[in-house]
């Protein structure tokens, strides 16, 4: 085999001088160029703003300057201001009501609307077009069907003679109907998330299914449900990440009335800090809505995380 | 255009693992050579080298006696075609061609003259202004190596070109490939883990394994004097008979005895051969099949493969052991038959324990 | 994605419940649509009579026409256009080149840089919202077409949109791109970005549609009239919504402003919802 193996005689120019190999994936600087436009936006509109806000919720800050130092006094002010403890009340309230009524709504379209009719395809377009209105319009629509003398509701009550409740007005039913408008106008997303998943499962296990004689009770119970359990936990993360946001509705709708009983926390914040112009307190309020969404991120990071173990 | 291209002790690594140890090699002008090994020898990587696309840990690569492996893949001047043809999706396969061309500057005019060259000689003059989805497998093909074409590059270098096309036009491929390097004299680079390929496409042929070369030779040699055990072993369908036997070193040439007492005469000289453990080799064509207690063996008959031209017949000795012969396309043997088989000491090879081959004296 | 074709009989009753379910749900979704748009079309003294009068002649596009006569509406529509279209194109933009740099290129910090960016999806608004009205009052930039901009082009959505869609693509051809003689930035103008156009349409019609209709910080950040957006404008006139003697004027400002929409999303659906879900699971 030696004889085989020739060593070249001739002398190569370069021979023995230690040259750096070409590396095209070698880290360069250069290369940090196309990242660095974003970075630029990144650093100075969201990780700069999230650090000066937190150091201005440690100060009596107004509108220009940070003002004076003043330690946790503004989270001591929260925690004893009423209406605070009340919108964070409001808030959890809110999501209670939405979450798991979009999440079960959601599913329940999902599992009737999977086919591959034309009939199931116009349906999911309908539930899936308001979400794509704005906070606006939305509440306009649902302000028009709740108010009294014209709305639709009222309408509608009045055909059998009867009072519509009062949705916007009533104390006890003012979040209802914020719940109400709000779970129309998201119940788009978890459909179609639902649907993604219940799309992913093989064809082959329904025909297993069949051949084993599984009625659509059983497919639905051993198949179906089963295999989308983990979208259902992100549904309803993704619900509460968003819900917790309520604004716009509430604003609009009832702006936070009556009696502060709709105002959730995001409401607090706008009030306080653009409207009382009290920055370093909403500051504060905004870093409690930050701890509060990142927990409920965190579990979706991991939920989503998991995903590979378990298949 | 073309070159030689000479690799001078390379080595290379990803992460701890080693996937080319000292490696040398030289390359002459307008030769064929196929580096041919199971996957994971390194015989990409080491193509890859070549091409810039994967860095040298150590050692040199030279074209032409100017070292290159210190320039980026664009400025070695070769051309590479892809396994996957890596066609730009999104342009025509005018454009696809043109690409390279542009690149560096060239004139309208050339590029154009240049295209239309290569469209004729691979004859898709009609499917330059397509784009590479409109194409099928063989088409994507012809444009890759257009495209490598339109270059006029020192070396062409193929990364498994022929995997992703099915068997009928991969043979058709695989000849108009030898004639296009008849055509173009240049030096080309051919990875392949597909023996038939190396053997018929190759002037030399490299066979790569576990990191290193195991022998550099013509189609050839490589089949009838491999270098090692894994050589014997890798080239050649069905592959090469091998049986554990002692040697009997007094004559001139020894004689290799198996475990049921089967004796074979070799031509292989006796006092090259060291003392050990042997492996005596032989391919199934050289093990005629003939009467029972006509050849140095009696076997049963276990399967048969008709091939046609001739039959390949998997006999079991005395104690065990499975030999491959070969017989006639028309044989009359039938399984349950016991055959004589008559092992051709000429064609005959040892392997001693550390895998290096002994062969018959050259005639 | 179809149910498992198996008849069984006895099941027709339950088919029946759900359908009719799914009927009463479309309704939910169709009804209070229909209602705004048949308030639209009516006259407000003859609503103010009778709500009923909804379901009968005559109708009258007078409301439309003194929507279209209030002359801020179409300021706001050109504000809308100009922040949504800047956010859009800036984004498009900025999270090409990034997520090709993060997809495929080198460089010193890279993984570190993109879990931070990665952190940027967990951010909500709120978290920066006030300090960056600090800052923007500071920098003057409130009450600017870029100071509705500039705050959504740190969204890190984009970014990981167009890495994942760039590592999708098969390296070799930018290997084969490199063998031609394209430097890095010529590979990603001619040979990668316009394989990306399916997600450049995603992401564009996903951020244009958030961009316009965004109503929290074009309502902090825009106070004078005529630098709203049109959500934020639309909102500013129902303030007046009590007194219900212009009900069907502001329904035909909801129709005027919904109905674009709307048919854009028919248009461009599929991607609408590719972006939604994607972002929603990123």
């Amino acid at each position: 085999m030696a004889d085989q193996l020739t060593m070249p005689q001739t002398a190569m120019p370069a021979a023995g001088v230690k040259i750096p190999s070409a590396d095209i994936y070698a880290p360069q600087w250069r290369n940090f160029m196309f990242v660095a436009p974003f970075l630029f936006f990144f650093t100075t509109l969201l990780v700069f703003p999230l650090l000066w806000g937190m150091w201005l919720s440690f100060h009596k800050a107004d509108t220009f300057s940070s003002g004076k130092f003043i330690g946790l006094g503004n989270y001591v002010r929260l925690f004893h201001d009423k209406v605070f403890l009340q919108s964070v009340w409001n808030t959890f309230y809110f999501v209670l009501l939405t979450v798991p009524t979009l999440a079960l709504i959601g599913l329940f379209l999902a599992l009737c609307l999977n086919r591959r009719t034309r009939t199931a395809a116009v349906l999911r377009t309908l539930f899936f077009s308001s979400s794509v209105l704005s906070v606006t319009i939305v509440t306009l629509i649902w302000r028009i069907v709740f108010i009294p003398n014209v709305g639709l509701l009222s309408t509608i009550y009045g055909w059998f003679g009867a009072t519509a409740p009062a949705f916007i007005s009533d104390p006890s039913l003012a979040m209802i109907g914020i719940a109400i408008a709000t779970i129309w106008w998201c119940i788009g997303l978890p459909m179609m998330l639902f649907l993604s998943a219940l799309q992913q499962i093989p064809q082959d296990i329904y025909e297993a299914a069949a051949l084993d004689n599984a009625n659509r009770w059983q497919t639905l119970r051993s198949i179906k449900l089963p295999s989308i359990k983990r979208t259902f936990i992100l549904v309803v993360i993704i619900q509460i990440v968003l819900q917790f946001q309520l604004f716009g509705q509430a604003w609009l709708m009832t702006r936070g009335g009556p009696n502060n009983l709709t105002k959730p926390i995001v409401l607090y914040i706008y009030d306080t800090a653009f409207r009382r112009w009290d920055l370093g307190l909403g500051a504060a309020a905004s870093e409690i809505l930050f701890i509060l969404i990142l927990i409920a991120a965190m579990a979706q990071y991991l939920v989503t995380r998991s995903r590979g173990d378990q298949t | 255009m073309t070159a030689d291209i000479e690799i001078r002790n390379v080595n290379k690594h990803f992460g701890a693992m080693a996937v080319l140890e000292d490696l040398s090699l030289s390359i002459k002008a307008r030769e064929f050579i196929v580096f041919l090994g199971p996957s994971g020898c390194g015989k990409s990587t080491l193509l890859r080298m070549i091409a810039g696309l994967e860095t040298v840990d150590s050692g040199e690569i030279a074209i032409n006696n100017e070292r290159i492996d210190h320039l980026p893949p664009g400025k070695r001047g070769i051309a590479m075609v892809f396994q996957s043809y890596a066609l730009y999706p999104h342009m025509t396969v005018r454009d696809n061609m043109a690409f390279g061309l542009e690149n560096i500057g060239m004139s309208r005019e050339v590029i154009d003259a240049r295209i239309n060259e290569a469209a004729r000689i691979l004859e898709m003059p009609h499917l330059l202004e397509r784009k590479p989805g409109q194409l099928s497998g063989g088409q994507r093909q012809r444009v890759a190596i257009g495209r490598a074409i339109v270059k006029e590059p020192k070396a062409f270098l193929f990364d498994e070109p022929l995997s992703n096309l099915d068997a009928a036009l991969r043979t058709r491929t695989r000849l108009e490939l030898a004639q296009l390097h008849q055509r173009l004299h240049s030096t080309m680079i051919f990875v392949t883990h597909d023996q038939v390929e190396a053997m018929t496409l190759a002037d030399r042929i490299v066979v790569m394994n576990n990191r290193k070369i195991e022998q550099i030779g013509t189609p050839m040699e490589i089949y009838e004097r491999p270098a090692t055990k894994f050589v014997a072993g890798f080239v050649g369908a069905p592959a090469m008979n091998f049986v554990e036997a002692t040697l009997d070193r007094s004559a001139e040439n020894a004689a290799a005895r198996f475990a049921d007492g089967t004796s074979v005469q070799t031509e292989i000289v006796s006092n090259q051969l060291s003392d050990g453990k042997h492996t005596f080799g032989i391919r199934s064509e050289d093990v005629p099949i003939v009467a029972a207690g006509q050849g140095n063996a009696d076997g049963v008959v276990e399967v048969l493969e008709r091939l046609g031209e001739r039959t390949l017949v998997y006999a079991r000795l005395g104690d065990g052991q499975q030999i491959v012969g070969s017989d006639a396309g028309n044989s009359r043997v039938a399984v349950g038959h016991k055959v004589g088989l008559a092992f051709d000491g000429q064609k005959s090879h040892l392997f001693d324990e550390t895998g290096r081959a002994w062969h018959a004296r050259e005639a | 994605m179809s149910a498992p074709a198996v008849s069984i009989k006895g099941r027709a009753f339950g088919d029946h419940l759900l359908l009719a379910l799914v009927i009463l749900l479309s309704i939910v979704m169709i009804a209070p649509v229909l209602w705004v748009i048949g308030l639209s079309l009516k006259d407000n003294a003859e609503l103010m009579a009778d709500p009923n009068s909804v379901f009968h002649a005559p109708y009258t596009l007078k409301n439309y026409i003194n929507t279209l006569g209030t002359s801020s509406v179409f300021i706001w529509v050109r504000n809308s256009i100009i922040v949504a279209g800047g956010l859009t194109l800036g984004t498009l933009i900025l999270s090409s080149l990034a997520g090709y740099g993060f997809a495929r290129l080198n460089f010193p910090g890279r993984n570190i840089l993109f879990i931070i960016v990665l952190f940027g999806l967990a951010v909500p608004e709120q978290a920066v919202l006030v300090a960056r009205h600090q800052i923007f009052s500071v920098l003057k930039f409130h009450n600017t077409h870029h100071g509705l901009i500039l705050p959504g082009l740190s969204a890190s959505f984009g970014v990981f949109l167009m890495t994942q869609y760039f590592k999708a693509i098969p390296k070799e051809l930018d290997e084969a791109a490199m063998l031609d003689n394209a430097g890095r930035f010529r590979i990603f103008w001619k040979v990668l970005l316009p394989l990306t156009l399916p997600a450049q349409a995603t992401l564009g019609i996903f951020t244009f549609l958030g961009a316009w209709n965004d109503y929290f910080w074009p309502l902090i950040s825009a106070t004078k009239k005529d630098m709203f957006t049109l959500t934020v404008g639309m909102a500013s006139t129902q303030t007046n919504f009590a007194q219900s003697e212009g009900i069907g004027f502001l329904m035909a400002q909801a129709v005027f402003a919904g109905a674009p929409i709307l048919i854009v999303y028919l248009f461009f659906q599929k991607y609408i919802v590719t972006a939604v879900s994607g972002a929603a699971v990123r």
